[in-house]
């Protein structure tokens, strides 16, 4: 043990030799995670703070709660109330667009206003802002899925997991599904244009699949070929997956195998978790990479001429 | 002083880097050194290859050709402790926008080994009344030297500052200006600047270089550019008959010397004007577009 040391004399006129940088209190890859996850904190704090986007995600819950009050019916061929496969389908569509529509699109913006720029020009700025997305993502998704099937399950006899094994599964499902689409909604934001048409872009598909995927109906209403089609993206699984969690056993029935299939749901979000990282990192790097001054303000200009508010 | 500045590895050195998209060649051989300390600002009309250098030195930016060390690092395979040793501040940023002034600085501060006070480095670009207030709604200005201050967050050593003061008002810019000196004078930050304003330039610039058309077409102090000009000196007079009159000599002193031993008393009017770095760099531009465009040289006196 030494005496007493002197770290940092901010002050001195002859600071000349170049300490190199590397003398940090503590490791680099310590403060880079420290500084992903304040990092999404904040960004957390900000989206509750924002009316407009939190109104976003609460409007999703209560048109979910809105159709499951709406629909009487049961399941055909079962005795499970519909609004039960309506309400775990929307569980597994909030999940979805968590990752395929909101995260490309906060992507896309921070892109197009700089804020990749700025951190790739900072030391351990690109980990920490993945760190902190995925923070902020996570959070989201699994704080709105709970909402939904808290708040039905208080205001619209909706359905909770059956014990411990449901709630495994409920949380399996969870997981496998967001890494199934958030990576892919890396990537997706990685590469769209801009903020404008990336909407376009992602909400038309995400609407033909909300649709196709048995998320609000039973997926055996639809024609087989459209079935077919629906069973190679995630929503699919992900919804029968969700059901399997929340809905008695006997409902099964209503699948399309006349069982819950849950090898195959776990096969296949996790073929999509693989296909989603496998393109996230090169993307996104390139992405980062691409990112200069010049750019920005080319995208700023352009965006200038297309009418769009530049503020 | 034993080891001045000078005799040490400059911070910025470039030799023959040359940039090419898809076969037109932008830069033809830019080379450049800047030293520790100083404050070089980089001048030129658009499309001289300002940008394309500056990106190429910032590591954003591959070369087609040539030598780059920056920090003694070629700055494409800059890591990210050579990132912390350098400081941005771009025209277009517009990222952050939610974040409060305060929150933000105190952020970015967590990124470096050993940050700045982020409340004093507030006060120093005078925006402690702001710290609460949400990015966006800050002015151009205030916006502009958040910029700066997050620049600076992480005591680079070399800091670039591209077109810094466009749209700010004379205080603010004089201000600006102050902050610039300050950092290279009390804390030996190295700034390489690009800018239109060649007011700018000579204020704040130990050295200049013109790049006009892919190449360094004069580098030196804004004394010694200046003198460089074509352009003669101008030397103004009331004649006795009460008309302005004007004449561009080589030797001004000379001239001066002559009216008044013919005028054998004061001269009315009397004003000389040296060649300005202004008409350096017209004359410059002038002669790299060689009467092909009319534009440029709309203020370009008769040489």
């Amino acid at each position: 043990m030494r005496g007493t040391r002197v770290t940092n004399e901010p002050d001195t006129a002859d600071v000349d030799e170049a300490p190199g940088g590397t003398n940090g209190p503590r490791r680099p890859t310590r403060r880079y995670w420290r500084a992903g996850l304040l990092r999404g904190g904040i960004e957390l704090r900000h989206l509750l703070r924002n009316p407009k986007e939190m109104s976003g995600h609460l409007l999703n819950v209560v048109v979910a709660l809105l159709i499951a009050a709406y629909v009487s019916d049961d399941v055909p061929g079962t005795s499970t109330p519909m609004a039960h496969l309506v309400l775990a389908g929307f569980a597994a569509y909030l999940l979805f667009q968590v990752g395929l529509v909101n995260l490309p699109q906060m992507l896309v913006t921070e892109r197009e206003e700089g804020a990749l720029l700025r951190l790739r020009a900072t030391p351990g700025g690109i980990p920490a802002y993945l760190v902190a997305k995925c923070l902020l993502v996570v959070v989201t998704a699994v704080g709105t899925l709970l909402l939904l099937l808290l708040s039905a399950a208080l205001f619209a006899d909706g359905p909770l997991p059956q014990g411990a094994a449901g709630w495994l599964t409920l949380l399996w499902v969870t997981t496998l599904g967001l890494l199934a689409v958030v990576p892919l909604g890396a990537a997706i934001g990685a590469v769209l244009p801009n903020p404008r048409e990336a909407l376009a872009l992602i909400m038309l598909p995400t609407m033909g699949l909300l649709i196709t995927s048995g998320t609000v109906f039973p997926i055996t209403s639809l024609p087989v070929p459209v079935q077919q089609v629906a069973s190679v993206f995630p929503l699919k699984w992900m919804a029968q997956g969700l059901r399997s969690s929340l809905l008695p056993d006997s409902a099964r029935a209503a699948e399309p195998a006349g069982s819950w299939e849950l090898p195959m749901v776990a096969l296949v979000l996790t073929a999509w978790a693989v296909l989603g990282f496998l393109l996230a990192v090169p993307l996104l790097r390139r992405a980062a990479r691409r990112e200069s001054g010049s750019r920005l303000t080319a995208r700023h200009d352009k965006a200038a001429r297309s009418g769009a508010p530049v503020a | 002083m034993t080891t001045p500045t000078t005799t040490a590895r400059p911070v910025v050195r470039a030799r023959d880097v040359t940039m090419s998209y898809g076969g037109i060649d932008v830069l033809h051989g830019v080379d450049l050194d800047i030293h520790r300390g100083e404050v070089f600002a980089l001048l030129g009309p658009n499309g001289a290859g300002k940008t394309t250098t500056v990106e190429i030195l910032e590591g954003f930016r591959r070369r087609s050709a040539g030598e780059v060390s920056v920090l003694g690092a070629d700055p494409e395979r800059g890591d990210d402790a050579w990132r912390g040793r350098i400081g941005l501040v771009l025209q277009s940023w517009r990222d952050h926008r939610r974040w409060r002034v305060a929150e933000l600085l105190t952020h970015f501060a967590t990124y470096y080994p050993d940050p700045r006070d982020p409340a004093a480095l507030l006060a120093l670009v005078g925006l402690t009344g702001q710290a609460g207030q949400q990015v966006d709604r800050l002015s151009g200005g205030q916006r502009r030297r958040l910029d700066v201050a997050l620049g600076i967050v992480g005591r680079p050593e070399l800091l670039f500052l591209d077109e810094p003061t466009t749209g700010f008002d004379p205080e603010a810019r004089h201000e600006f200006h102050v902050l610039v000196e300050r950092l290279a004078r009390e804390e030996g930050v190295t700034v390489l600047l690009t800018t239109h304003d060649l007011v700018e330039a000579e204020r704040l610039a130990d050295r200049i270089a013109m790049l006009v058309g892919g190449r360094i077409r004069a580098c030196g102090t804004p004394t010694e550019l200046a003198l460089r000009a074509a352009a003669q000196a101008e030397v103004r007079w009331t004649a006795d008959d009460g008309t302005p009159r004007r004449e561009r000599t080589e030797d001004p002193s000379r001239l001066v010397w002559e009216l008044h031993r013919d005028a054998d008393g004061p001269i009315a009017g009397l004003e000389v004007r040296r060649p300005t770095l202004e008409d350096t760099y017209l004359h410059m531009v002038h002669q790299e577009n060689d009467g092909t465009d009319g534009a440029v040289n709309g203020k370009v006196r008769a040489a």
